[in-house]
């Protein structure tokens, strides 16, 4: 039936690329988030709107788009990234940033804010004021994080464009499924879409609870 | 979140970075050949199979299947991001070897796509050996409201050889009788199910999905006609259009597939799981009247 190593593999390459993927998603979503909040100007308020509108653009078009770029006749075809795991990491990190940075606004704007009114009558710098978030924001910052990872690791259309679901090498959770149903193997793609939102679950609750233990 | 905590995440995911650095490092001591499929081929298992064969001969060979449907491969292989394509869509692969980009075309298999419908039969197109034929009273059933039809609709192997039929009926399947599903055989197959409805589909995907039972309500109808024939080519990328295609290890795989071990593989997979060949072997005294065949569906 369901082969147990290709499995235990597969989760493992679905949450490294996926999770470094939020990774860096997260380096620039966050502290771009941030200053986008703190921004009281009007380009801040366009940026933001920019960004709410782009997340919800599909998956396939990211992946067409880098597609283009990555091939080899593409302008970063030099790079042969295309076809290998760092390519899923590269689109899905874009892929999250848009819902990242508004989701951040969101939710460490407020507390941002706050911060900063009283960080300023101390006279703090911009990158004090930046650390000095991000320290005390830390749950919310892991919560927009986990929404990150949890796009990423469901999506299907950039894992299928920039991986092309490989054997062993670029096959994640979501082309697993996506094949299984083209072979016509449906209880086998459910077997996974239950053990995708399992793993999912489990790492979320590791986050949460290292989170909470303050 | 304190200290401990936040180097226990950082450790985890540099594990994590390095594990997969680390394992792609070792697939990179490899040589990769990159091959773009289409899905219903992939599907079946069989292009695993003969990678298998291949790399006990070649341990140092990688071979990366893409599965994509044919009009996908083709144009991902004529991009330059593979080396070597196997797709089943004759006036497809015509328009890309007019242009140079594939060359050293070879027929490496072959079978039938089939009609399938449900039992009732309303079009009464059973034991028909002509499939436009069959198409036509699909057409006319449909018009009455009677009958259903779903397409692939997706630019497939399957989906161009569907129009080839319904192009020499000389009419124009639209309306409500006739769906366009958009997605693979297995799921056109399931709607088909659903929906009592007729389609075309590639055997292999047929007896797959029959065996394991989620297709009751459909059965073969039409089968035989020689408009019917699946014809599998293999292409070897141009390595003179296109720089950095891996030409020798091509050509090697290509002469596997063309060759005796190659063809006794295709001839012999599935006959035990579904009692009847999902493919078959190119024997060489077809081999001119396979090509005649191919010839005739590339020009239309």
């Amino acid at each position: 039936m369901i082969d147990i190593n290709a499995l235990i593999e597969i989760t493992a390459r679905s949450l490294a690329i996926s999770g470094l993927a939020t990774l860096f998603a997260s380096l620039w979503s966050i502290p771009i988030a941030i200053l986008l909040s703190i921004g009281q100007r009007r380009w801040a308020r366009l940026l933001i709107a920019i960004f709410n509108s782009l997340v919800g653009v599909p998956t396939v078009i990211i992946g067409l788009l880098l597609y283009l770029l990555l091939s080899r006749s593409g302008p970063l075809g030099i790079l042969s990234l295309l076809y290998t795991p760092y390519a899923i990491v590269v689109g899905q990190a874009l892929l999250i940033t848009p819902l990242m940075i508004s989701f951040g606004v969101e939710v460490i704007g407020v507390r941002a804010k706050n911060l900063i009114e009283m960080s300023l009558t101390f006279g703090a710098s911009t990158t004090q004021l930046l650390l000095t978030i991000i320290e005390e924001a830390s749950t919310r910052i892991m919560a927009v994080s986990i929404l990150g990872f949890q796009r990423a690791v469901g999506e299907l259309g950039v894992a299928l464009m920039l991986g092309g679901n490989i054997r062993g090498f670029t096959r994640v959770f979501t082309t697993a499924i996506a094949l299984e149903i083209q072979k016509g193997e449906f209880e086998l793609a459910i077997y996974l879409g239950i053990i995708l939102i399992l793993v999912d679950f489990i790492v979320i609750m590791i986050l949460r609870i290292l989170g909470w233990r303050k | 979140m304190d200290r401990r905590a936040f180097v226990l995440v950082a450790l985890l995911v540099l594990a994590c970075v390095l594990g997969l650095v680390a394992y792609n490092y070792l697939l990179t001591q490899k040589t990769v050949l990159r091959v773009s499929t289409t899905t219903s081929l992939y599907a079946t298992g069989l292009l695993e199979r003969l990678a298998d064969e291949f790399r006990k001969t070649h341990p140092d060979v990688v071979i990366q299947f893409i599965p994509v449907g044919s009009g996908e491969a083709l144009r991902k292989a004529s991009m330059g991001d593979a080396d070597l394509v196997l797709v089943h869509a004759p006036n497809l692969e015509q328009k890309y070897i007019n242009d140079g980009l594939l060359i050293e075309g070879g027929i490496f298999a072959y079978n039938y796509f089939v009609i399938v419908g449900p039992p009732s039969d309303p079009a009464n197109i059973k034991g028909l050996d002509n499939a436009t034929e069959a198409f036509r009273k699909i057409f006319e059933a449909g018009e009455k409201g009677e009958a259903l039809f779903v397409s692939r609709g997706d630019n497939s192997g399957t989906h161009n050889r569907e129009l080839f039929i319904w192009r020499k009926t000389g009419l124009n399947p639209r309306g409500e009788w006739y769906i366009e599903s958009g997605s693979g055989m297995a799921q056109t197959l399931q709607i088909a199910n659903e929906k009592e409805a007729y389609t075309l589909s590639d055997i292999g995907t047929y007896l797959k999905l029959k065996k394991t039972g989620v297709i009751n309500n459909l059965e073969i109808l039409v089968s035989g006609d020689p408009d019917l024939i699946n014809i599998y080519s293999v292409y070897i990328v141009n390595p003179k259009k296109i720089n950095g295609i891996k030409y020798d290890l091509a050509k090697e795989f290509r002469e596997f597939l063309l060759g005796t071990e190659g063809q006794k593989i295709i001839g012999e997979y599935g006959v035990e799981d579904y009692g009847a060949n999902l493919f078959y072997p190119v024997d060489p005294s077809k081999l001119n009247e396979l090509k005649s065949i191919w010839r005739y569906f590339a020009s239309s």
